[in-house]
């Protein structure tokens, strides 16, 4: 397959305006605008485009949604609060592909009836957010920001939010909270963004990978798109690979394509000819897979029946040289860190589970410990105000599935083996 | 029509509510910590997880709206593990001080421990630690036990609008700060401490002086300090007054408090309060003996009576006193002691106007329900700052411009500030102009009413003055609001009132609220400004506001009184003061009042009160005119005694008793032993049988019982029959144009933190507000080159006196700010007055000032 994602990303100069339009960019834009915007929205259903933040929400539903709220303004969030361990899929995109983004967003704009788009933008992405300032300012000097927009009579309005470094607002309603300036923190739904948004009006909040489709979309037809990948959630997918393997990086794939093939096909392989012992297929929220289940197609569809996820498509991959009670320990010190502290379960339990591995990992575990760690669990999951803390019991449950004896080891040896 | 069943119970509901709100309804109790029914949802705690059919996930009742066919449970073996789970989780980090905590007892997350477990603690690692910060001298917050609800951030910003205080941090370090950090900047409503479930917000009022198990009695009464008249319930302990609390759900004020309600409270149990009656003897105030005193008051009166005529004879009665005892001190006046010469220093503001405005409209038209504020579409707010007169009334206001009201701000209004939506701010002392130019063109846009011949007939004088030219920032939009309104409140405050042009200020907002319908709401500072004008504390009107010169009135009450009132109508405060002055009056009486103090000018009050040949003063501490008084007697005050109060929105309340005390007699109770020594019989053994003369004689009481009182729902015109008509007729409005080009005038600051002389001994209050300062504005500040804290002279024409600046941006005009409320430091003392001809209230505009930094 072609890259479109990703196309053009090794010219040096890939972020500048005229190298993107040289390469054809905001072709589709001019397109779109010259549409009906509901044929566009039903080009985005025929392409059966999923949200690639990791819910992978049917896109054309959302929209559908937000479309019918008779209210004005709407609002187009981008999230590129891209956050969780693991994931830096979206910062090529934001990087090395601004105007790819940009035009995306326009194109949205003009389907939903917003005339106001916000980037929220990861706070420790300082790179990304000159770029793509630079970058919306071009596209405001070439009209293809602001009023009227190539004289078609669309006005929309873009600027960067960037975020102070909390993971939560990456979860929609919290990140709604953030550009409001409060505290973020997810917010009660429902009602739904659609409906009840930033400042009360209808908020579509779409993943930096999900905007950056839609020029796609419009160059090949709805119907092409779909033939791409994965029959149930089809269309490219960036895959952001991690750890001993042979080639870290980001991969543009078909959705549906196999863990193993990402690894060692597209990867290189394991580093050093060491063993694969497990891998992280979605971001750190994602549960673990041993070595025996990688064998999985990487979409929304299968993955939850493989165990785990499909998430951001952040690949982590461990070998036997990895000590899973530490992966975990490193884990939970993320989300007790992350933790909003809005809910009891999450707030409370991560700082238990937090507390609890990080004793077993120092040598100094007691007999118990693993069943209170899946108790403690147990008692998070489901009962948390937002996935986050589902996310944190999923992986010590996970790793507890796959891994238990390395536990029972730490705690009988009083040390772990694999510290030097 | 949604209908649900709640552990197999049917409950029907005719508007969507949260599951737990319908189950609240129902009876059935679903535990929470971070719900609370005042407040909105939030879902952080977890604690009310129920199960409904059909839904995969437990879900919680107080996010959950309840659907028509829904079947919820409540309890179950589930849903009792998760709860303990949760309450595990909420212990791991608290410190389980119960045994030190003054929560326990009442602390809510101890009770669901109780009910739900879990009895052993899994959790041996390490705790937060918090250390516990007494750096603020009201509250006293320990963040080891706060379990992050947020009630007491949603409380203050959602329902006290004052946003103080925030949650900081996240994670399990997540606490509650307020935003100046350790020690708190807020309006000390102490509205968070009603809502915080644990002991993390604590008063240091009570601090380790309270348990709840150890409260001998709570007594639900109404609060002793503004005109509204809030519903709270006083702790007692070993006889002396422990916590104030509010009653959630409960009376006008439904379980929010102000700093003067909650805390204010210490004054009953002071020191310094008089214990016994005191006499003057040779020149200095000895203590005495009940019959000593009350011999030597019946014998001067008498006497004076007698060989001067009752027209000698004054008496100022008390805003602070109940009904009954303001209907004993009338009757007293005037068929004791022979004299219509009543009045109270309510007549320097609330009397003046409510008069004006009765005159005008008739009867009632203050009668108004402060609830009706939140329905209002605009309100329009001038001559002061509702939130510090009268907070909850504020709050009303405040509600009511979340929901999208019109807020205009007339003047300066600190309070206001985050809730206006528009502000006009006239030249200094040019407001009624600009009231008097947008009520022209109402009255262009409106047209004759035809109600009101003299209203009418001003109206049209007005609309030929007025220039119809009015640049000043805001006024297009003050002038938008009020011709397209469909509903208006008008919020009147006593500094536009306290002018020599107030009265074309009330015949303004009179026109105003005639021609648009209004709902009229006149500020009240105390508790019971409008009951004693009912009670008859007036010169010209008998009890239920019937004129003195209606002889059909007249005569009805001389019947049941069994004697004679005096034909004439009596003197006015400020005419009373002058009568002392030029020794017309030779006896004055005064009952919980003030004057020296509470009347500007107060240094000449003092020169003209000290002509008199005999004053009594008979009140709960040894006032500024207690000390020259020739007899002092102690009376009863707040929590003391039971009586009725009036308030601004002329709903009578039941105050009740809840402590004993020493000494002191109810001030009705003194007047009628006093009265019976002087030969007219009056026999009363309890308040209740005041009230029931009251309801006897007065045309609007007829039939009042305390019983009926008691239940809180005593509106006006109760069974009574107000005036209708225009009832006296109004003075023609007077030209009093000024020309106001000082660099600074002195005005009168009425702080949200204190009230008359009362809260100088209420200690809290004097810590969060403990003397005079000047409040200037920014630019004023600039012009002068003053920063916060500086030490200023400033002087007046009256004199003037030494303090310290504060700079507050809500003062947008040349005006400079101080109260009257610290001894020695009262802003009265520097400020002259002329009288306002028509309401013969003091104007005390232009009161011009010097400033220099010391």
């Amino acid at each position: 397959m072609e890259n479109f994602l990703l196309r053009n990303i090794d010219n040096p100069k890939s972020a500048d305006i005229s190298e993107y339009e040289k390469a054809g960019g905001y072709k589709n834009m001019e397109k779109a605008l010259s549409m009906d915007a509901d044929n566009i929205l039903g080009e985005v259903k025929t392409a059966g485009l999923r949200g690639r933040g990791g819910a992978g929400f049917p896109t054309g539903m959302k929209w559908t949604f937000a479309k019918a709220d008779p209210k004005f303004p709407k609002y187009l969030m981008c999230n590129a609060d891209e956050g969780e361990p693991g994931t830096f899929k979206d910062r090529p995109i934001l990087e090395k592909n601004p105007h790819l983004l940009i035009e995306g967003m326009v194109i949205s704009g003009y389907v939903l009836g917003a005339e106001y788009g916000h980037i929220y933008l990861r706070g420790e992405y300082p790179e990304a957010k000159d770029i793509l300032n630079a970058a919306i300012k071009q596209a405001y000097d070439k009209k293809y920001l602001g009023d009227n927009i190539m004289g078609k009579g669309f006005k929309f309005e873009l600027s960067v939010h960037q975020g102070a470094g909390a993971y939560i607002c990456g979860e929609e309603t919290a990140l709604i909270e953030s550009i409001e300036g409060k505290k973020g923190q997810p917010r009660n739904k429902p009602p739904f963004p659609v409906n009840v948004g930033a400042w009360g009006m209808p908020t579509i909040v779409n993943n930096v990978e999900t905007l950056s489709n839609l020029p796609y979309i419009m160059e090949i037809g709805g119907e092409a798109y779909a033939k791409i990948g994965s029959a149930e959630c089809p269309g490219p997918k960036l895959f952001s690979v991690s750890g001993f393997v042979q080639n870290p990086g980001v991969y543009e794939l078909p959705m549906g394509t196999t863990l193993r093939d990402i690894i060692f096909k597209h990867a290189g392989g394991m580093r050093d000819g060491k063993k694969l012992k497990a891998v992280i297929p979605g971001g750190i929220s994602t549960p673990v897979l041993p070595e025996t289940g990688i064998d999985c197609a990487m979409d929304f569809v299968a993955m939850p029946k493989a165990g785990s996820m499909l998430g951001s498509g952040a690949v982590i991959v461990m070998d036997e040289s990895v000590c899973m009670v530490k992966v975990t320990y490193r884990a939970l010190k993320f989300f007790e860190h992350e933790s909003c502290g809005k809910c009891v379960p999450c707030r409370e339990g991560t700082d238990w589970l937090r507390k609890i591995l990080g004793r077993i990992e120092g040598g100094d575990g007691r007999q118990g410990d693993v069943e209170l760690l899946s108790d403690v669990a147990a008692m998070i999951a489901g009962k948390t105000f937002c996935p986050l803390g589902d996310g944190a019991a999923g992986v010590v449950a996970g790793m507890i599935k796959y891994f238990k004896s390395e536990f029972d080891e730490h705690i009988n040896d009083g040390k772990c083996k694999f510290s030097a | 029509m949604i209908t649900l069943t709640i552990n197999g119970k049917e409950i029907t509901l005719d508007k969507p509510i949260t599951v737990l709100e319908a189950a609240r309804q129902s009876g059935i109790k679903i535990p929470t910590l971070c719900a609370h029914e005042v407040l909105k949802p939030y879902g952080g705690c977890r604690l009310c997880v129920v199960e409904v059919e059909r839904m995969p996930r437990l879900q919680t009742a107080c996010t959950l709206m309840a659907a028509d066919g829904m079947e919820v449970r409540t309890e179950s073996e589930t849903i009792s593990e998760v709860r303990r789970g949760i309450l595990e989780f909420l212990l791991i980090n608290h410190p389980l001080d119960c045994p030190y905590c003054d929560k326990a007892g009442e602390c809510e997350l101890q009770d669901l421990v109780n009910k739900y477990g879990p009895t052993v603690g899994r959790h041996k690692e390490e705790k937060r630690k918090v250390a516990e910060s007494h750096k603020d001298q009201i509250f006293s917050r320990n963040m080891e036990r706060c379990v992050s609800c947020t009630r007491c951030v949603r409380m203050c910003s959602d329902m006290q609008g004052a946003s103080a205080i925030s949650m900081i941090a996240r994670g399990t370090h997540t606490r509650m700060e307020p935003f100046t950090a350790d020690s708190f900047n807020c309006e000390y409503c102490g509205n968070c401490l009603s809502v915080c479930p644990v002991g993390a917000i604590l008063s240091r009022l009570s601090l380790h002086s309270y348990r709840p198990w150890q409260v001998d009695k709570e007594v639900e009464t109404i609060c002793s300090y503004c005109g509204v008249g809030c519903t709270l319930v006083v702790q007692v302990r070993d006889d002396a007054i422990k916590r104030v609390i509010p009653k959630m759900g409960a009376g006008i004020n439904n379980g929010m408090l102000c700093s003067r309600g909650r805390f204010g409270y210490e004054y009953i149990g002071s020191e310094e309060r008089l214990r016994v009656p005191l006499v003057r003897k040779n020149g200095k105030l000895e203590q005495s003996t009940w019959s000593e005193a009350l011999g030597l008051i019946a014998e001067k009166l008498t006497e004076i009576r007698n060989t001067n005529g009752g027209k000698a004879i004054a008496g100022i009665a008390s805003p602070r006193c109940s009904n009954e005892d303001n209907y004993v001190f009338q009757k007293f006046m005037r068929m004791t002691c022979k004299t219509n010469n009543i009045d109270s220093v309510s007549r320097t503001g609330f009397a003046a106007a409510q008069k004006y405005f009765e005159d005008l409209l008739g009867q009632g038209i203050t009668g108004n329900l402060i609830d009706g504020l939140k329905h209002s579409e605009t309100i329009l707010v001038l001559g002061g700052d509702p939130t510090a007169v009268n907070p909850i009334l504020g709050l009303a206001i405040r509600e009511a411009a979340r929901d999208g009201a019109n807020i205009i701000v007339l003047g300066n209004a600190k309070g206001l500030e985050k809730f206006k939506t528009v502000q006009v701010v006239p030249p200094v002392f040019n407001e009624a102009v600009v009231l008097e130019e947008v009520l022209t063109e109402v009255f262009k846009a409106k047209g004759v009413r035809g109600e009101r011949p003299f209203v009418d007939k001003e109206l049209k004088l007005l609309s030929k003055r007025t220039s119809g030219k009015v640049d000043i920032e805001g006024y297009e939009e003050l002038k938008k609001a009020l011709l397209e309104t469909e509903s208006l409140s008008i919020v009147l405050g006593m500094d536009m009132v306290q002018r020599t042009d107030g009265h074309r200020t009330l015949f303004a907002v009179a026109a105003l609220t005639y021609l648009l319908e209004a709902r009229l709401y006149t500020l009240s500072e105390r508790a019971n400004e409008q009951g004693l004008i009912d009670a008859g504390c007036v010169p010209d009107m008998l009890p239920g506001g019937r004129p003195i010169n209606i002889s059909d009135f007249k005569v009805k009450f001389e019947t049941v009184w069994k004697g004679t009132i005096p034909d004439e109508d009596g003197l006015t405060l400020l005419e009373i003061i002058e009568g002392t002055r030029n020794k017309d009056i030779k006896a004055l009486y005064v009952m919980g009042e003030n004057p020296v103090f509470n009347i500007p000018d107060g240094s000449s009050v003092k020169e003209a009160l000290g002509n008199l040949d005999f004053m009594v003063v008979q009140d709960i501490f040894l006032t500024e005119t207690g000390e020259m008084a020739d007899v002092v007697l102690p009376a009863l005050g707040w929590t003391e005694r039971i009586g009725t109060y009036t308030n601004l929105e002329r709903r009578i309340q039941l105050q009740k008793k809840a402590v004993e005390s020493s000494s002191g007699m109810e001030d009705w109770r003194i007047l009628s032993e006093l009265s019976n020594k002087m030969e007219y019989k009056m026999k009363y053994m309890q308040a209740e049988d005041v009230m029931h003369e009251m309801a006897k004689v007065s045309p609007l009481y007829s039939e009042l019982t305390y019983s009926e009182i008691a239940e809180g729902e005593c509106l006006w015109p109760y069974h009574g029959e107000p005036l209708r008509g225009e009832i006296n007729e109004v003075p023609e409005m007077l030209d009093v144009a000024g020309d106001y080009r000082a660099d600074f005038y002195l005005a009168l600051e009425k702080p949200l933190f204190h009230s008359g002389s009362l809260s100088r001994r209420s200690q809290a209050l004097m810590k969060i507000y403990p003397e005079a300062s000047l409040k200037v504005g920014a630019a004023s500040a600039e012009k002068l080159g003053l920063t916060d804290g500086d030490k200023v002279q400033i002087s007046t024409s009256a004199g003037s006196l030494d303090t310290s600046v504060i700079i507050e941006d809500s003062i947008k005009d040349n005006r400079v700010y101080m109260s009257n409320n610290f001894a020695g430091s009262g802003v009265f003392n520097l400020m002259k007055f002329n009288v306002d001809k028509v309401t013969k209230a003091p104007g005390i505009e232009g009161c011009e000032v010097t400033i220099k930094k010391l």
